[in-house]
């Protein structure tokens, strides 16, 4: 048989109050001749009566159905132990613990934890300072069922798809969710959408109020006929706010999908192309801004068309810069809310990007598109493309005769998240040892052609290579 | 050497240990010592051959037995050698007993042979050799290992019976260490096997882990009770043999191959060090069924420091052993409904009548039997006179309560969750039957309350919602937007107040309000007129819902009241309270009627039965327990929770019990019998409120995981698809009581909220459901 899983605090709980702090307190009160021995028990000893305080402070949180202890608990329990209580501790104000690193001269004593006491400055306070009330207490109702049905109102947490069955332990595990992922958004080759058959899709039945919403929403999104902007604006805003949407996800994440797929295919060149392609990244920002909105499960099909219109080659000219800004600021935010709790998404985008960025061949949109989502996953991703990955090379030899490229100009913008360039640049100067070994560095790194772009400002160039000035 | 008693000689079999015992007093000290040693060295041959050898010294024996009857003959190093090695152990600093023994042991053989055996047990005498050889702590590690190895490689069929006994051994053996001061041996020896425990007994276990001193073990309850009482372990005959065979020969476990893992040194001595618990602290309760089948949680019942948590019969009646004894020794319960004074039925029939023809409801005339209700059979129905004292006249109230309870029960919604056992949920009709299933939940999200709502009630006729918070007001509110008015007097006139508003802050208590309670007089005809609320300043507070006034303070309890329930029929009320007690009081008298003493921790809640002839309380002992109001003995146990039991239910028909908490498992116990019904799993953190629905068929639960559910209450239960056969049950339930989050296939239906512990759920008479509960926001820090 297997053995059970270890599930049972592992970690040895005993020894978290130190010999070394009974020592310490001895020779606050001026023992100093406490034995070993001694302290260890008392250690011990008070170790025990600590938890013998929280065991008895477990009840009081307990029956004040919570499931975090306060120092009210702790406070209720002194006293039924017949202890003085610790006055001052209210859970209004938490005391916030500063954090020292261990003294030089004595590194063994460790971090020191202390509370901050804040001073006051009583003129200030009793100048500016505008005591608010908090809210009082109210209570709203809600329907939580209906004869056995939970309705679909923003009063209820948004309905999981049927498949799984875990409402309960959603909001628990990061592990779970990631689970439920199929594998990669991003990486080729692998099935994702055919090995998860739309089987939910077809099974879920959508109500007629719902289906006749999404006619409704997806003709005014994309009238056949070009109309005002107005109606489009209502439904974005409609999709960004409004509860109850769960079950045309899907539907929408696959409409999105198809009209990316759609504008793509046939090139992608024309004015009607771009606005379309427009009007679909703005749906993915609104169904991904929707608090009532689960899309965590749907982020393996929400990706590919944002991914597509940043990475793709040609975009409509008229739009091709705002498309990849919005896209990239698209990915941002899906990073931002989702990595936490599906950790392996960063890296992946992170591998694609890379690979539209360096690898031969390919357009000059799709490198472009590359370093704005760099941009937008963050100041390590840039660093890791376009320096250590050689990014700014191969973009500088390749696009370096045409000084006013949108690479080029995307490779600056880079640069600038690096390190803002200073007010009044300092040129590197070759004769300086330490320029010369930066100079030499940026040459190396970058590429002569960005190296001749940085040199004019030390500071700048420095903070994009990473190296600390050596005054 | 008599002189330092040793642990019991450890006896490897009940039976031979009694002959042994009658040839102990002829043994020398000297031969005993022997006796023992080479005991602990694995030759059984001594058994027989020292008292055969002491007595008739035969010297026939082959191997060790002619050395022995003389005891001089051993030669002194040879003895010094042999118990040396237990001092080459490798042992911590600090160990201070074998420190003193090994430096004994120096002594003795730097001395030289010469020196004779009397000399020896005199130097080791005032540490005493038995004492050496059982408080060296890696005999507890590897025996434990051992038994750990043997249960685990038992075959499947008793495993989960195996199982069980780890606990108690892994208790006693970590207590063995503490109490002879390896720190570090325990520490380690706790490290090391607890996480392979079953999660039932974690909260027990981290108890224990903060015992570090022998002055903890001496003054800790839990350590005591370990200590005093016996463990009880059920067990079926042939299981309790296998042991048997592996405690004396060291049959089984192949884990650790048979070969020289168990009749080496070490397996010996590990084998013993187990039998001395075994002995000494379990208790084997040896059941003639078979193994198969017996149901997979049946050891929660029959498992454990049962001896205090069963109830002692007062007088000269005999004590039970387990809880079914003593539930059946207890007899029957009259748990039919309440019976009506014949002069309050009439005039109820009466004014029903009046309505029906003034209201031309042809129908009416069927509303009569509602009026007369009839026991379920086999259930035997209370009279008058079993009731408390209530006031012989009744009020017009009372009329009106009866009429409403009439109307209630014609118009509600009829529940019935068993209607969804045989449909297919996709199947077109399957809303239809969920409507007529499953209950409508209306949610009272009490907002902006930061530290939490310790109590939150609604009235029974649905127009008030009070709340208790740890600031220790209660605020009240007025569900339908009506203005809370007090009465006042004013010069011998009662006057209303002017303005108000709809809701109202109630000030008395003097710390966290952890308990509400309407009063029941009025039914759902009117409002209710009195509040009663418990707190953590240990008193018990009536408030009068016509001034909005604090009226009476009841004292009596010394620590925080945990609970507060009304009687069905008013005047009485209930309190628990962390003293350990639960009281009963009436509204008029200032002191308690009755007290009701015997559970071994607080007692967390307490319920009445609905024809208030019992209550019933659960505990933070891990056990329930139902009492008769009047007589204040205690009638029903119910052993089987793995938790602190935090709040409980009775069915309105009077028959079963619902008890719930910290173990994240609703229990179904049938009151007459006493038995268990089912176990219903599926929450996933602490479950803080239940409710049956007023046809007793579906049972409602909140919980500290944010959701409320819907059980059905008559379906089978269990876990779904491993309920077929007995030998599937045998390996699959250790693995899923482990894997929490198994849900029972009677879990109907599961509602989430949005971040709301639901502290409350109750059904109206017309089986509407409320649930109430503090929305928290989601960072509060």
């Amino acid at each position: 048989m297997s053995k059970p899983k270890p599930r049972a605090p592992a970690t040895q709980i005993t020894g978290v109050y130190k010999a070394d702090s009974v020592r310490d307190v001895a020779e606050s009160l001026g023992i100093s001749n406490l034995s070993e021995p001694i302290g260890s028990a008392l250690a011990s000893d008070v170790e025990y009566r600590i938890h013998q305080v929280v065991e008895e402070a477990s009840r009081f949180m307990r029956h004040a159905r919570r499931t975090t202890m306060t120092t009210s608990d702790i406070d209720q329990a002194l006293r039924v132990l017949n202890i003085e209580p610790l006055y001052g501790h209210s859970s209004y104000n938490t005391p916030t613990f500063r954090r020292a690193p261990p003294f030089p001269q004595l590194p063994q004593s460790g971090t020191v934890y202390f509370v901050e006491d804040e001073e006051i400055d009583f003129e200030r306070v009793i100048r500016e300072e505008k005591l608010v009330l908090p809210k009082p207490v109210n209570w709203t109702a809600h329907w939580l069922a209906v004869e056995g049905v939970q309705p679909r109102i923003p009063e209820n947490p948004p309905a999981i798809p049927k498949d799984n069955d875990m409402d309960a332990t959603v909001k628990l595990e990061n592990g779970v969710i990631s689970t439920l992922l199929p594998p990669t958004p991003s990486s080729p080759g692998r099935p994702t959408a055919a090995k998860k058959p739309q089987q939910p899709l077809v099974k879920q039945v959508l109500s007629r109020e719902l289906q006749l919403y999404y006619t409704r929403l997806t003709s005014s999104l994309l009238p056949p006929v070009p109309s005002e902007h107005a109606k489009r604006a209502a439904a974005l805003a409609s999709l960004r706010h409004d509860a109850g949407l769960q079950p045309l996800l899907p539907y929408l994440i696959q409409w999105v999908g198809e009209g990316v797929v759609g504008s793509l295919k046939e090139g992608a060149t024309s004015e009607q192309d771009g606005r379309v392609l427009e009007v679909l990244l703005d749906v993915t920002a609104a169904l991904l801004d929707n608090q009532s909105m689960l899309v965590e499960p749907y982020l393996h099909q929400v990706l590919p068309p944002v991914l597509s219109i940043l990475l793709n080659s040609t975009l409509p000219p008229s739009h091709a810069t705002h498309l990849r800004t919005l896209s990239s600021q698209i990915l941002s935010h899906i990073l931002t809310s989702h990595s936490t709790t599906y950790p392996s998404l960063s890296p992946r985008i992170m591998k694609a990007l890379l690979l539209a960025l360096i690898s031969p061949g390919k357009s000059k949109g799709t490198r472009e598109g590359a370093i704005r989502g760099l941009i937008s996953i963050g100041k390590e991703a840039v660093r890791k493309g376009l320096i250590e990955g050689g990014g700014a090379r191969i973009i500088g030899s390749e696009y370096g005769s045409d000084e006013g490229s949108s690479p080029i100009a995307a490779v600056l913008d880079a640069f600038r998240t690096l390190q803002e360039p200073s007010e009044d640049p300092v040129p590197l100067d070759g004769q300086n040892s330490a320029d010369n070994a930066v100079l030499s560095q940026l040459h190396e790194v970058l590429g002569d052609f960005f190296a001749k772009k940085l040199e004019k400002d030390a500071a700048w160039a420095r903070g994009v290579l990473g190296v600390l000035p050596t005054t | 050497m008599s002189a330092t008693p040793g642990p019991a000689p450890p006896s490897p079999d009940p039976t031979p240990s009694t002959s042994q015992e009658s040839v102990q007093p002829t043994i020398e000290a000297v031969d005993r010592l022997v006796f023992d040693y080479l005991r602990n060295r694995g030759f059984r041959v001594p058994e027989q051959a020292v008292p055969d050898g002491v007595e008739g010294a035969s010297p026939d024996d082959k191997g060790k037995a002619p050395e022995l009857p003389p005891p001089q003959t051993i030669s002194s190093e040879e003895l010094i050698r042999r118990l040396a090695v237990f001092s080459q152990k490798p042992t911590q600093p600090g160990e201070n007993a074998l420190k003193d023994s090994a430096n004994v042991l120096q002594e003795l053989s730097s001395a030289g042979g010469s020196i004779n055996i009397q000399n020896l047990i005199a130097s080791i005498g005032s540490i005493g050799a038995e004492e050496i050889l059982s408080s060296d702590p890696t005999d507890k590690t590897e025996g434990f290992r051992d038994l750990e190895a043997w249960v685990d490689g038992s075959l499947d069929m008793y495993r989960p019976e195996f199982r069980p006994i780890l606990f108690p051994v892994f208790v006693h053996f970590y207590l063995d260490l503490i109490q002879s001061g390896f720190k570090e041996a325990a520490v380690r020896f706790f490290s090391e096997f607890s996480p392979s425990l079953a999660a039932a007994h974690n909260s027990t276990l981290h108890h224990l882990s903060t015992l570090l001193l022998p002055a903890h073990v001496q003054n800790d309850e839990l350590a005591q009770r370990f200590r005093n009482e016996k463990y009880v372990i059920r067990m079926s005959r042939s299981g309790f043999s296998l042991l048997i065979g592996w405690l004396t020969e060291g049959i089984g476990g192949e884990d650790m191959g048979s070969g020289e893992g168990f009749s080496g040194e070490k397996g010996k001595r590990g084998r013993s060090a187990v039998m001395r618990v075994v002995n000494n602290h379990l208790k084997f309760d040896v059941t003639t069924s078979s193994t198969t089948t017996v149901s997979p949680t049946a050891w929660e019942e029959n498992t454990g420091l049962l001896s205090s948590l069963i109830p002692r019969t007062n007088g000269t009646g005999p004590t039970h052993t387990n809880a079914q004894a003593f539930n059946s020794a207890q007899g029957q319960l009259k748990l039919g409904p309440a019976p009506m004074s014949e002069e309050l039925r009439n005039e109820t029939e009466r004014v029903l009548q009046e309505k029906a023809l003034v209201e031309h409801d042809p129908s009416a005339q069927y509303d009569i039997h509602y009026t007369r209700p009839q026991p379920p059979p086999g259930v035997v129905a209370p009279s008058l006179s079993d009731l408390p004292p209530h006031p012989p006249t009744f009020k017009s109230i009372d009329v009106q309560r009866e009429v409403e309870r009439v109307r209630d029960a014609k118009k509600r919604i009829r529940l019935e969750p068993s209607a969804l056992n045989n449909i297919d949920p996709n199947s077109p009709q399957a809303a239809n039957v969920m409507a007529r299933a499953l209950p409508s939940i209306c949610c009272y999200t009490i907002h902006d309350a930061p530290e939490g709502v310790p109590s939150c009630t609604f009235s029974p006729d649905s127009t008030l919602m009070a709340a208790g918070f740890a600031e220790s007001y209660i605020r009240l509110w007025n569900l339908r937007g009506e203005k809370l008015k007090g009465m006042r007097t004013n010069n011998l006139r009662k006057l209303k107040e002017r303005g108000g508003s709809a809701t109202r802050k109630l000030i008395g208590h003097s710390g966290p309000v952890y308990s509400l309670s309407f009063d029941p007089l009025s039914g759902s005809a009117a409002p209710p007129k009195y509040l009663l609320s418990s707190s953590a300043d240990a008193t018990v507070r009536l408030w009068s819902m016509d001034t909005l006034t604090n009226v009476v303070a009841y004292r009596g309890h010394q620590n925080p009241v945990w609970d507060v329930q009304w009687s069905p029929m008013g005047i009485y009320f209930a309190t628990a309270s962390r003293d350990r007690t639960a009281r009963l009081w009436s509204t008029d008298r200032a002191s308690a009627l009755r007290i009701y003493a015997g559970h071994l921790s607080d007692v967390d809640a307490v319920r009445f039965h609905p024809n208030s002839l019992y209550l019933a309380t659960a505990s933070s002992d891990w056990t329930a327990r139902l009492w008769d109001v009047q007589r204040g003995n205690c009638v029903r146990v119910f052993i089987g929770h793995q938790g602190i039991v935090s709040t409980l239910a009775f069915s309105p028909d009077g028959r079963y019990l619902a008890s719930a908490g910290e173990d994240n498992a609703i229990n179904l116990w049938d009151l007459g019998s006493g038995r268990r019904v089912k176990k219903m799993t599926g929450h996933t953190a602490s479950i803080y409120s239940l409710a049956f629905s007023t046809e007793s068929s579906l049972l409602v639960s909140g919980g500290a995981d944010w959701t409320v559910r819907c059980w059905d209450v008559k379906g089978a239960g269990g876990l779904p698809g491993k309920r077929e056969n007995g030998m599937v049950n045998g390996t699959a339930t250790p693995k899923s009581r482990e894997e929490e989050g198994i849900e029972t296939t009677d879990l109907v239906s599961t509602f989430p909220t949005k971040r709301t512990p639901i502290i409350n759920v109750q059904f109206t008479p017309r089986n509407l459901c409320l649930a109430a509960g503090p929305y928290l926001p989601p960072d509060p820090r």
